[in-house]
């Protein structure tokens, strides 16, 4: 039996610490991973507590992320609880096997730090990854800080192994920004966090040699298709299950998550849109703002696939003008959150101005008063009743000013 | 919100000393962020790391900071212009050097007429550790300056962040962080 | 082969994740619809394999290479009591005509032959080498 860990009410943990602690307290069967920055830590203090004794489950170190991830696949379909951590190019490297798991529906668990691909070569924060496996059928929760990063590797084991999911889940946080930025963080104890994911549930499993069952068949023109869309409807189906464990850890520790995360939107005519540790920077900046008597407000999709589109759309009901920030190059169009904000205005019959940002690439700084620009050129088009800002602009780009109509 | 910045060598400490920091102060009830700020460096790299504490969550998570406190725990860094960037008349530097601060001002013109305060946490650190890792002797110095924290509780908070080495290092920590306090001028 | 019309379920009735049950009933070992056994693939031959008995030393090299478990066995105890398989013959269901048990079989006169499709059993063993055929060659 793992020893049980000794934790203060209050830590003061970085996200890699966070999120290895969840994954330890989660009593993982098996853990396959290739470390890679700036997620290796949270690989680095797992193995540590597996050998201080905190762990039973199994470490599997293998020779790519291609094959943690396959490893990872194998375990869980043999019937165990599974977890893996990752960034950037082993994200990349891994995108292949991320569609195996989600096609044979496993409840994998990938505890994502966020970092730029390459080239040129980068080790800091931005959405490339995140974006990059954004089709491959994972549910994907984003986290601002250290405390989140702990408490939705907790919920995502719970989402990912509901019966009425089994799907495999990302938690995504900031490389650097909150991945080796410690802060405050009040963790549940071992028995408390285990209880509330809960013991797993195997389904299917291929140990069970009394029922042998083929994983990874082929589905050509007459089968594919059925189950492709199968797999589409339930990860669809899933908010309500995110909402409900959202619920019960709300219930157990007070702490509040919603699908999509809202600052000042109730009386707002001007919106950031906006995932990652910048959304709290936002905050900091819709503040400053508000105190000139600018009525902006900050959302955030918090569960960035499944895609809240309706219920995005709702929230900027009232809105005039919107600025959506993607933190990735999107490389010929407009960026991922602009896409699907207009989407989402769209498709509910409302219109807004649009404009989208790119910021942050490869870790650069993004800071209150560069989003204070932002929200003026925002508050400038809902003034105007119509853009008169470029429809891409490019926040804390050195040079001559890049945009694009 | 009270913003501190470290300036250091990769290897001396500095994300290690402002981690610490924000532990003792999370101890109080305060909220706090440590971080730094990272190339791909080799042990040796000039870096910088950083402390916000308030009473309220940290909610800004850019690296861009105004500190009210700069560190610098490595005696050759003293001399480069960068540890007064973003800075105001009112930041208080604690550096280490084991020059008299009217000397070293004379040298490092950047620090004339700026608040200064001056150890010579190498020297102390080799003293009192055996080794010149001056992150500790410098945070003593600086709890000692600011106020920020009664020192007897610094103290306890410090010795049980330390307590996984052995009781040598805890010991040689303490009374490196107590000559600091005592030197710091 | 084509996926029988009976089993193309509806997206909503699809297996799980695309997993595969063998059995309907694990305890019976009751085959289930998705057991490969029910696909006959046979027509793919051009080419089958003839087996002699006559011949046969029950070595099972051929039950071990085949790569679609066509050999048939039947278990069987020697005079001198071991459990041996004896092979009885071959799964022309399944059978795709490879020709891999010819090849491996070490029968100084093999004692597994392909023939045409078309041709008769009885009709291949009657045209089988001689020991004397071999000599000449
Ligand atoms: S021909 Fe091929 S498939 Fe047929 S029995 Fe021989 S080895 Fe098996
Ligand atoms: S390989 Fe030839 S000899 Fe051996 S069991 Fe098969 S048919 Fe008989």
């Amino acid at each position: 039996m793992a020893e049980k860990y000794q934790l203060k009410k209050t830590e003061v943990w970085d996200g890699n610490m966070a999120a290895a602690h969840a994954l330890r307290q989660a009593q993982v069967d098996v853990v396959a991973a290739y470390p890679i920055t700036p997620s290796t830590p949270i690989v680095q203090n797992y193995a540590q507590f597996l050998a201080d004794g905190y762990i039973d489950g199994e470490f599997v170190m293998v020779e790519s992320e291609h094959s943690a991830m396959s490893a990872c696949v194998g375990a869980s379909a043999a019937g165990g609880r599974v977890a893996t951590a990752t960034s950037s190019q082993g994200y990349a490297l891994m995108v292949e096997v991320l569609y195996q798991a989600s096609g044979m529906r496993l409840p994998i668990v990938m505890t994502v730090v966020n970092r730029a691909l390459a080239s040129p070569l980068n080790i800091h924060g931005d959405h490339s990854d995140l974006y990059l496996g954004r089709d491959a059928g994972w549910i994907h929760l984003i986290c601002n800080n250290p405390q989140e990063a702990y408490d939705l590797t907790l919920c995502a084991f719970k989402i990912a192994e509901d019966e009425r999911v089994r799907l495999p889940v990302t938690t995504n946080q900031d490389g650097f920004l909150v991945s080796h930025t410690a802060q405050v963080v009040h963790p549940l104890d071992d028995d408390t966090a285990y209880k509330f994911i809960g013991d797993y549930k195997p389904l299917n499993p291929m140990l069970d040699t009394e029922n042998p069952v083929t994983y990874g068949a082929q589905t050509e023109e007459e089968w594919h298709f059925e189950h492709k869309a199968n797999q589409h409807k339930a990860i669809m189906d899933s908010f309500p299950v995110i909402e409900e464990v959202f619920q019960q850890f709300k219930d157990l520790t007070g702490r509040e998550y919603k699908t999509i995360e809202t600052y000042k939107m109730d009386d707002a005519e001007i919106a950031l849109i906006v995932m990652g540790s910048t959304y709290e920077t936002a905050m900091v900046a819709v503040d400053e703002a508000r105190k000139k008597g600018i009525k902006v407000g900050v959302v955030m999709p918090r569960v960035f696939r499944p895609f809240p589109y309706n219920q995005l759309a709702e929230i900027l009901k009232n809105v005039k003008a919107i600025a959506t920030l993607d933190r990735s190059a999107p490389m010929g169009t407009t960026g991922a959150l602009y896409n699907e904000t207009a989407g989402a205005l769209m498709a509910n019959g409302q219109s807004a101005i649009l404009t989208n940002y790119i910021y942050g690439l490869g870790g650069r700084d993004t800071t209150v008063e560069h989003l204070l620009q932002v929200i003026e050129e925002t508050q400038q088009n809902a003034e105007a009743g119509k853009r008169v800002t470029p429809l891409q602009g490019f926040i804390n780009l050195r040079g001559p000013k890049l945009s694009f109509n | 919100m009270l913003r501190i910045r470290w300036h250091s060598r990769a290897g001396q400490g500095a994300v290690t000393g402002a981690k610490a920091l924000a532990d003792v102060m999370a101890r109080t009830g305060k909220f706090v962020q440590a971080y730094s700020v990272y190339g791909a460096e080799k042990r040796g790299a000039p870096m910088t790391a950083y402390d916000k504490i308030d009473d309220n969550p940290i909610l800004d998570h850019s690296k861009w900071m105004s500190p009210d406190y700069v560190l610098v725990i490595d005696p050759s860094l003293v001399y480069q212009e960068e540890i007064v960037e973003n800075t105001t008349d009112d930041t208080i530097f604690i550096v280490t050097s084991h020059l008299p601060k009217d000397e070293l001002v004379k040298i490092a013109k950047h620090l004339e007429g700026r608040p200064l305060y001056v150890l010579d946490a190498i020297k102390i650190s080799q003293e009192e550790i055996g080794r010149p890792i001056p992150n500790t002797p410098v945070l003593g110095a600086f709890v000692k300056v600011s106020g920020i924290i009664d020192f007897d509780t610094f103290l306890e908070s410090i010795e049980d962040i330390l307590s996984k080495f052995p009781q040598k290092i805890i010991d040689g920590n303490l009374r490196a962080i107590k000559r600091a306090a005592e030197e710091v001028q | 082969m084509a996926t029988p019309k009976e089993m193309l379920t509806t997206w909503d009735k699809i297996q799980f994740g695309a997993v595969l049950p063998s059995f309907e009933d694990p305890k019976t070992k009751k085959r289930s619809k998705f057991h490969s056994y029910n696909y006959k693939v046979a027509d793919w031959r051009v080419e089958k394999p003839v087996f002699n008995p006559d011949l046969c030393i029950n070595c099972d090299f051929c039950w071990v290479w085949c790569p679609d478990s066509c050999i048939l066995v039947e278990e069987v105890t020697t005079k001198r009591g071991k459990k041996q398989a004896k092979m009885v013959g071959i799964d022309y269901d399944h059978c795709k005509g490879c020709g891999v048990c010819v090849d491996v079989c070490p029968t100084p006169i093999k004692s597994l032959l392909m023939f045409p499709e078309h041709t008769p059993i009885e009709e291949a063993l009657a045209q089988w080498p001689k020991k004397e055929d071999k000599k000449k060659d």
